[in-house]
């Protein structure tokens, strides 16, 4: 009983994945995509933790860390570079 | 400390030779192998203007979509085959997935003696609670050390392909840095938010990474892994901060250092194994109570080097492609 | 109190879902990027606590409710300061943010330019 609840809100979650894979394709900025990738990212979190409690593998707690640590650093780098790389650009536009 | 030759003997020797070969104060080949930057070629009139009629030849023949129609019909021809075979690759890989054996069928084709001998002696032979770090640490350490070579190899090649060229304009380059003509200079510099948020998280990062790795004979994890982490957590702070904090902390010759020494550490440990004969499963070492951190022989000091190796190449990789130098 | 562990625990989960649909229901709904950031940081510190505090009350106290809590304090840390660098993102490189929102200069003196 507890399984099947836990089966189904795994396959919600899933479908709202697409749901969100649909944005970052469609997203008309940049930033549209990331924000999309960056929900994918926590609901995949919690999909691994319930994963991990229907498998009953505790080191699947480990990935979840690491996982939200992996999508908050791609977060923060992509920002970072995207903005060198515009400011850059624009600079050059206003020089020519 | 005498010496008992003197400094021009000792000069004529191999030893001063390979030393000042290894500290990079002579370079062998220089004058012997052609290092001579190629020419420029001299530009007329005449060839930058074809150059731009080809360019905008180019131009009008593969990029106009807009008036050439067919280009268009094309693109639209190959945005549907992209579609479609993007499909029909999820297709076959899907249904080679369905054709898998299930989990836990004792008569797959991987079920024959190598795995059985793993799990039933792997226990006792390596003292490492998790199986997959007493396989590649253990049984195939000379793969693993193969393998951190490779990511030496690799950050050297880096090393060599960004590094030559900038080293020659360092004090031309530190002087138009300060004119604001470097590339980094239009990234935000100091965000406050960001580096109260890497005050709070980096410790916690490299704290976890150093976890993963002290704990990969007795929990999923190892040298890989918790090297990659350590590695994020560095690339998080040098976001944070900037380049100049970090270069006290580190800079190429902590690279080497780092690199040289778990690699060479690795080799030696490992080449322990010959001197107990070729059946390097017979080691001396006491591998102590499975399950206790100090376990299981050398392969805690082996995930320590495997580990060091990888958070040096991730950091290095990163540094190195944003900014071509140390 | 076993019946009631599982039923608090399936309590917390839905309700977490619930805000993940709500969430990409906004990221749906709303028109611009400044907006559907407001909805997604919802799903990512709200929903997801809520659900790690479901599977706390599934799986009982041991080693793995801690790093649930890990996980959670975690991304309360770094979700905002995700959704800040993002919002920098969209700031700088938008160029008619005008259209958009309404922007309010907050320097002490406007007339001076904007030092980096």
């Amino acid at each position: 009983m507890k399984a099947y609840f836990l089966i189904g809100i795994l396959i919600l979650l899933a479908l709202l994945l697409f749901a969100l894979l649909l944005r970052a394709v469609k997203g008309p900025s940049i930033a549209d995509r990331i924000v999309a990738v960056n929900m994918m990212g926590s609901i995949t979190i919690v999909m691994i933790a319930i994963m991990s409690f229907l498998l009953k593998e505790d080191y699947l707690m480990d990935i979840c860390l690491i996982y939200a640590m992996v999508s908050f650093l791609a977060v923060v780098v992509i920002s970072k570079v995207y903005i060198g790389i515009y400011e850059e650009k624009k600079h050059g536009r206003e020089e020519n | 400390m005498s010496r008992r030759k003197s400094q021009e003997e000792y000069e004529r020797t191999k030893a001063f030779r390979f030393w000042r070969w290894m500290s990079g104060k002579q370079d062998p080949y220089l004058g012997k192998v052609e290092l001579v930057p190629r020419e420029e070629p001299e530009e007329t009139e005449l060839t930058i203007q074809e150059r731009m009629t080809e360019r905008q030849m180019i131009r009008d023949k593969v990029y106009d979509i807009e008036h050439n129609k067919k280009l268009g019909v094309f693109h639209k021809i190959y945005e549907a085959l992209a579609v479609c075979f993007c499909l029909a690759l999820a297709g076959i890989l899907l249904y080679t997935v369905s054709l898998l054996p299930a989990t836990g069928v004792a008569d797959k084709p991987v079920n024959n003696e190598v795995p059985a001998r793993y799990i039933e002696k792997g226990l006792q032979e390596t003292g490492a609670v998790n199986i997959v770090t007493g396989m590649i640490l253990d049984y195939r350490a000379f793969d693993t050390f193969g393998e951190s070579n490779v990511l030496f190899a690799a950050t050297t090649t880096v090393l060599i392909l960004l590094h030559s060229r900038k080293r020659a304009k360092d004090k031309q380059r530190r002087e138009e840095e300060s004119e604001g003509e470097n590339d980094r200079v239009y990234e935000p510099k100091q965000d406050s938010v960001l580096q109260v948020a890497a005050c709070v998280l980096v410790p916690v990062i490299i704290l976890f990474g150093i976890y993963v790795i002290l704990n990969g004979h007795l929990s999923p994890g190892g040298g890989f892994s918790g090297g990659a982490i350590i590695g994020a957590g560095l690339i998080l702070y040098l976001s944070a901060f900037g380049f100049e904090k970090t270069e006290k902390l580190f800079t190429e010759k902590t690279y080497k250092c780092i690199s040289f020494g778990a690699l060479t550490t690795y080799c030696l440990a490992k080449s322990y194994s010959f001197f107990t004969g070729a059946n390097h499963l017979e080691s001396h070492i006491p591998l102590g109570t499975p399950g206790a951190i100090i376990s299981s022989g050398l392969i805690l000091i082996l995930n320590i080097c495997v580990g060091l190796v990888v958070a040096c190449t991730m950091y290095t990789f990163y540094v190195m492609f944003r900014k071509g130098d140390f | 109190m076993e019946g009631f562990r599982c039923l608090m625990g399936g309590l917390f989960l839905l309700a977490g879902v619930v805000i993940f649909l709500i969430e990409v229901y906004g990221v749906f709904r709303l028109k611009y990027v400044l907006n559907r950031m407001h909805a997604a940081a919802l799903g990512d510190t709200l929903g997801l606590s809520l659900c790690m505090i479901g599977l706390m009350f599934l799986s009982g106290l041991n080693f793995s409710t801690v790093k649930m809590f890990l996980v959670i304090l975690f991304l309360w840390f770094a979700s905002p300061t995700a959704s800040h660098m993002l919002a920098r993102l969209e700031t700088t490189t938008n160029e008619n943010l005008e259209e958009h929102c309404e922007q309010i200069d907050l320097r002490e003196d406007p007339g001076e330019e904007d030092v980096k």
